[in-house]
């Protein structure tokens, strides 16, 4: 259901944020506000301010938050691993846009302070680590591996045309990071019966495989008023994805698709 | 251990065209299914003959009425032509970024255009009645 106001759990208490200075002779001095939740202490989410020199800092905002995390303040948590848009953990919300943190130059955001929440309408585990439990069994659900009937050919493996392989090139290129989906207000309204554009978008990329053989179950296990049918076409998921995929069409063709079998 | 609190959403989100077309689509489609409940009511006062319709009209030429079929009238045009978009999307056209936000900045154009056209014809030959 829409529900534009927070739980009172989660609602942030503007008494409580944290202001961290910059080292004195800083030059070119960057404010982050930056989304803390500490499960520990029984308090209310805050937003701390960690003021940068900028001049001593990496062109990321990863950069930036890792800065924050190794000189400043050990506390703050955040997912990384590959720090080059791969992997899909630092998923967040960056000055009002989910996006990735190590792709995401600090340059490119403007002038003025650099907002960093996690992702939209997620569980906070703690800061900027959200629950995607939720998210990840979407994905489960959707059966994202190659289903077969018939028996393999026994020389050689299932091959596919140049062709073919071109329509999965580009879905097969999600890192599942969770930006379109945290992006898009119909999941923020229905995430727990809307598949959102992630776990579609992967729908799509094993419909349109010409290996596989499941065509019929994959398009049945869709036609549901909310687990498909909840996308309106807003688009956030597109304007979102950090690897310029585009789940809103794949979700269009997917609509077509059962349309089309209708007659 | 506390109950994870969900993480701010609506009032983080940077604001863009994408949210605004959709929200108006089913503000403007809200707004007509209300004014074709006073359109049948007008229906009604008509079909009952001169008596009714008398009562009736006077009404229409008041200006928060006037007003009312305005925004009616504005709901209209923007219903039609974002969902001449939708159409589209429908038949696998338009996904592209680029295409969505000129698709985007043309509905919006069209129906200010339309609309400023519609009002001015409608209160020009409208206010003299």
């Amino acid at each position: 259901m829409v529900q534009l106001a927070l739980p009172p759990n989660a609602r942030i208490d503007k008494s409580a944020g944290k202001h961290y200075p910059a080292p004195s002779g800083a030059r070119r001095v960057r404010t982050f506000r930056i989304y803390r939740f500490d499960p520990a202490s029984g308090q209310r989410p805050r937003i701390d301010r960690y003021d940068l020199d900028m001049e001593q800092c990496g062109p990321m905002v990863l950069d930036a938050l890792l800065k924050i995390k190794n000189e400043v303040d050990a506390t703050l948590s955040l997912r990384r691993s590959c720090r080059e848009g791969i992997c899909g953990s630092c998923a967040m919300n960056i000055n009002g846009v989910n996006t990735l943190a190590c792709t995401r130059a600090c340059e490119d955001l403007g002038g003025g302070d650099v907002s960093i929440y996690p992702l939209p309408h997620m569980p906070v585990v703690k800061d900027l680590v959200t629950d995607l439990t939720t998210f990840y069994a979407q994905y489960a659900a959707i059966k994202p591996w190659l289903q077969t009937r018939t028996p393999a050919p026994p020389d050689r493996e299932r091959l596919q045309s140049k062709h073919e392989q071109q329509r999965i090139d580009r879905p097969s290129a999600c890192i599942l990071c969770a930006c379109c989906s945290t992006s898009c207000p119909s999941y923020w309204w229905n995430s727990e019966r809307y598949l959102g554009p992630a776990a579609l978008l992967a729908a799509y990329r094993w419909i349109v495989d010409s290996r596989d053989e499941a065509l019929g179950e994959r398009l049945d296990a869709l036609e549901d008023p909310f687990r498909l049918y909840r996308c309106h076409t807003i688009m956030n998921c597109a304007e979102a994805c950090p690897k310029d995929l585009n789940p809103a069409r794949a979700i269009g063709a997917i609509k077509q698709m059962l349309a089309d079998r209708q007659h | 251990m506390a109950e994870r609190p969900l993480s701010p959403h609506f009032t983080v989100y940077r604001w863009a065209y994408t949210m605004t077309l959709s929200i108006l689509h089913r503000v403007s489609g809200l707004a007509l299914s209300l004014a074709l409940v006073a359109f049948v009511l007008w229906l009604v006062a008509i079909s009952l003959g001169p008596a009714s319709y008398d009562a009736f009209s006077p009404a229409l030429q008041s200006w928060p009425v006037r007003i009312l079929i305005a925004l009616a009238i504005i709901a209209l045009l923007y219903h039609f032509a974002n969902g001449l978009r939708h159409l589209a999307w429908d038949m696998g056209w338009g996904f592209e970024l680029r295409q969505a936000r000129a698709s985007a900045a043309v509905v919006l154009i069209v129906v200010a255009i339309a609309s400023i056209a519609c009002l001015v014809f409608l209160f020009r030959h409208g206010a003299g009645a």
